[in-house]
């Protein structure tokens, strides 16, 4: 079970871990709005790291710059306007009880499923020389129609948006 | 990525790439003592001062010693700060400004990460610095830092979409987002290689873009003294103030560096014959010109209005920008093709 060798992109994963499941711990646990972002940018940071270490850097970085960076900025804009202290809600042993056994066993389930599913090889998908013309070449060949239409869809949001805060001003 | 996540990590490894870590922030750290020394001395002559000139040899000692006034002075959080939040701040803005460097090439030997896509690194880690200054401003509890927090963060973003999107044009001429890439494809021997040229209206954007997210005069709103008293850091003193100071000057340097690789040719002389001179002093002499630029400007013009800012970013240099990506896609495709 413990038959790998100490490479840095192993230490890289663990310390990679460790951020994400502390963050998404403390994400959960914390009382203050504002600590929870925080939090969550740190399990966005992780989750880049860990694109890095698939070879994903374009991935990891478009991560970074829109999760931990512009989304955590938005949510905090949106909280900052709103109240300032935390607010601890009443303690119900049983629910937590129930949730903890649930948590558990859904815990269990994947580790058990994890554990006996064969891999396949992972030499049979071997990452691009460089990826990130690989992502290009295939967004702008085979996946335009997608694109093209994600294209509108956001069209539309930045109109709608415009045209709301249009309507707000007036 | 480097070879090196493949290998055993071995203590030697480890060790190496600690030391070369250190010694590079040690550089950064005296490029940033003397950029203020400099800064401070060009802009006192531009106002027919002298500018420091009292502490060792006309004043070269001068920065040095207000670094250390600020370690040893006292270190102050509010009472009714968020204590945790106050910490991490000025930390979290030096981290990301430090970590962008990483992908600056300064010669075709001499570069620390070789990345596929170096420049979107840059462009990812500097908007954590954002969210650090609001943090800042938030956590300070103060309505002076809150409102610096929030303009800087306003600023940052309107200005990062023009900002990324002038460079695109470099991206496209030169086919790759490496940074080692984007300079070597400048390599023609004569200084109208360099993509300044054939991306005039993309350099342009992007200095004015640059200048914002520096959050530097004729930007400096965000910590605009005479009206925010001094914006989101009014609460911070000490070392922690000093971290926020030296986050904005090592992002001078990084700004610098980028746009000496993405604008100016990095390494390559303006003519053949000047070969002779090693690439990292023309690396250099366009870095500092870069730098010199920015403290001109600081010096020249005044601030802008608040409620022009946003226009300026919004409808002035994000239409330039994108039609600068326009024209070159379309010489591209009609000439290159």
């Amino acid at each position: 079970m413990f038959n790998v060798d100490i490479t840095g992109e192993f230490i890289a994963f663990f310390a990679f871990a460790a951020i994400m499941i502390g963050g998404a711990v403390l994400m959960i646990s914390l009382e203050k709005v504002v600590h929870m972002v925080i939090s969550m940018a740190a399990v966005f940071l992780g989750l880049g790291g860990m694109y890095v270490l698939l070879d994903a850097e374009f991935v990891a970085f478009v991560q970074v710059l829109i999760y931990a960076g512009a989304v955590s900025i938005l949510m905090i804009f949106g909280i900052m306007m709103t109240k300032h202290s935390g607010e601890s809600e009443p303690v119900r042993p049983l629910h937590e009880a129930l949730v903890a056994v649930g948590a558990l066993s859904l815990f269990g389930l994947f580790f058990y499923a994890i554990r006996t599913t064969d891999f396949p090889d992972a030499a049979a998908a071997a990452p691009a020389e460089d990826n990130t013309m690989a992502i290009g070449e295939l967004l702008f060949s085979g996946y335009i129609v997608p694109f093209e239409l994600l294209s509108v869809l956001l069209t539309v949001a930045f109109i709608g948006a415009i045209a709301l805060a249009k309507k707000e001003a007036e | 990525m480097g070879a090196w996540l493949d290998e055993p990590l071995t203590w030697g490894d480890a060790l190496a790439v600690f030391l070369w870590a250190v010694l590079f922030l040690l550089i950064v750290l005296g490029f940033v003592t003397y950029a203020i020394y400099y800064e401070r001395k060009v802009i006192g002559w531009m106002q027919l001062r002298v500018g420091p000139n009292r502490v060792g040899p006309f004043g070269l000692l001068q920065t040095v010693a207000d670094i250390f006034k600020l370690l040893i002075k006292e270190d102050t959080i509010p009472r009714k700060a968020d204590r945790l939040l106050f910490v991490i701040a000025p930390a979290l803005a030096f981290i990301p400004a430090f970590s962008v460097l990483a992908v600056i090439p300064y010669t075709e030997k001499l570069y620390f990460a070789d990345l596929n896509v170096g420049l979107l690194y840059y462009v990812a880690l500097s908007g954590i610095t954002t969210l650090a200054i609001v943090l800042g401003g938030w956590a300070s509890n103060n309505k002076y830092a809150l409102l610096g927090g929030m303009r800087s963060a306003a600023q940052m973003i309107s200005y990062e979409v023009p900002l990324v999107i002038s460079v695109t044009g470099v991206i496209l001429l030169s086919g790759s987002l490496n940074l080692r890439d984007i300079v070597a494809a400048q390599d023609g021997g004569w200084f109208w290689n360099w993509n300044l040229f054939p991306q005039i209206i993309g350099f342009v954007v992007f200095i004015i873009a640059a200048v914002s997210e520096l959050n530097r005069t004729p930007f400096d709103l965000p910590e605009a003294e005479s009206e925010l008293v001094a914006g989101y850091h009014v609460e911070y003193s000490g070392f922690r103030f000093a971290f926020f100071m030296l986050a904005e000057y090592v992002y001078v340097y990084a700004i610098a560096a980028l746009t000496t690789v993405l604008f100016l040719g990095g390494w390559h002389a303006p003519a053949p014959f000047l070969d002779v001179v090693p690439g990292i002093l023309w690396f250099l002499l366009k870095f500092a010109f870069v730098v010199f630029s920015l403290f001109w400007i600081r010096a020249s013009f005044p601030r802008v209005r608040v409620d022009q800012l946003m226009s300026l970013g919004w409808k002035v240099l994000l239409p330039v920008a994108l039609l600068n990506v326009f024209l070159t896609a379309l010489y591209l495709e009609l000439f290159v093709k």
